[in-house]
């Protein structure tokens, strides 16, 4: 986010620069949620993945530990790890919309104001 | 280094500092803020580079602790999904390898240290670090967060200063042009 400068004389309120403050940390969490997302979403492939194992009794790793553990109960645990990324992923995303939408609102809102002395756009 | 006392409008926080980063005072207008600085346009201009400049290190500085804290954070956690699982899980299987140690954890602490805790020292003393390691993390977020804002405010300060200047030279050539 840059602010051009065209020598206008546009003033810049208190409230007009805890907009300016306020977008430039969406922006921030924007960008974070969308790494996150990907993150979240690259678990949910190898969980998928997992769950395609033949074996009777799978090395199921718990950290550094690897346990000798019966199918059924590796799936039963990759199953509940799958729901908690898929809720997470799902949490990711909404708040994703909402940072998008409340964006949108600032811009609608600092346009208006200062027109072209102000950029708010991605390079 | 010059202190600006421009008065923040009622609804916004005025806070000087923040946990040793000074905060960018707001300007409510330029020529009153150059009067007070008591330095020319290109003075003022430098003085607030440096000050962006100054900023960009601390926030490396927070963002390279900020990633320590999230890979740690995990490890952490790791660490108590080992303990309580296999504790669990372990019957038959575990404590074929190690009967006796089911009662006893090492934990290794950095450092070349390893100690020897029962398993229920060695849980509350992971979950305690997990705890503080994420009050730390927060309080950091909030730190850079507070930092961004600085950051924005200069460098709108930064762009009014020198559109300011701008419009004055504007003006002041128009005038002449008059008078000639």
């Amino acid at each position: 986010m840059q602010q051009a400068g065209g020598g206008s004389e546009t003033e810049v309120t208190w409230e007009d620069q805890q907009n300016i403050n306020k977008f430039g940390r969406l922006n921030n969490r924007y960008h974070e949620l969308e790494d996150e997302i990907r993150i979240a979403k690259n678990f949910e492939d190898a969980s998928n993945e997992l769950i395609l194992t033949d074996e009777e009794v799978v090395r199921f790793q718990i950290g550094e530990v690897f346990a000798h553990v019966p199918k059924d109960e590796v799936e039963m645990r990759i199953e509940q790890m799958t729901e908690t990324t898929t809720k997470h992923l799902e949490k990711l995303k909404d708040e994703k919309d909402a940072v998008v939408a409340q964006m949108a609102d600032l811009k609608k809102v600092l346009y208006a104001k200062f027109k072209d002395s102000i950029n708010l756009e991605e390079d | 280094m010059a202190t600006s006392a421009s008065p923040q409008q009622p609804g916004g926080a005025v806070v000087a500092e923040r946990r040793g980063i000074p905060a960018a005072s707001f300007v409510e207008d330029v020529q009153i803020y150059l009067n007070q600085l008591g330095l020319d346009v290109n003075s003022t201009l430098a003085f607030l580079q440096e000050r962006l400049q100054q900023y960009k290190v601390v926030e490396m500085k927070l963002l390279a602790q900020q990633r320590d804290l999230q890979a740690k954070i995990p490890d952490i956690e790791k660490c108590l999904d080992a303990l309580l699982t296999d504790f669990e899980a372990s019957e038959g299987i575990y404590s074929r390898a190690r009967v006796e140690d089911i009662d006893s954890v090492c934990l290794w602490l950095g450092a070349n240290v390893m100690l020897e805790y029962s398993c229920e020292e060695a849980t509350s003393l992971l979950r305690k670090n997990l705890e503080n390691a994420k009050a730390s993390l927060e309080v950091l977020i909030a730190d850079l967060q507070f930092l961004r804002d600085q950051v924005t405010i200069t460098q709108v300060t930064i762009a009014r200063v020198y559109n300011w200047d701008v419009h004055q030279r504007r003006v002041r050539q128009a005038l002449a042009s008059q008078d000639s």
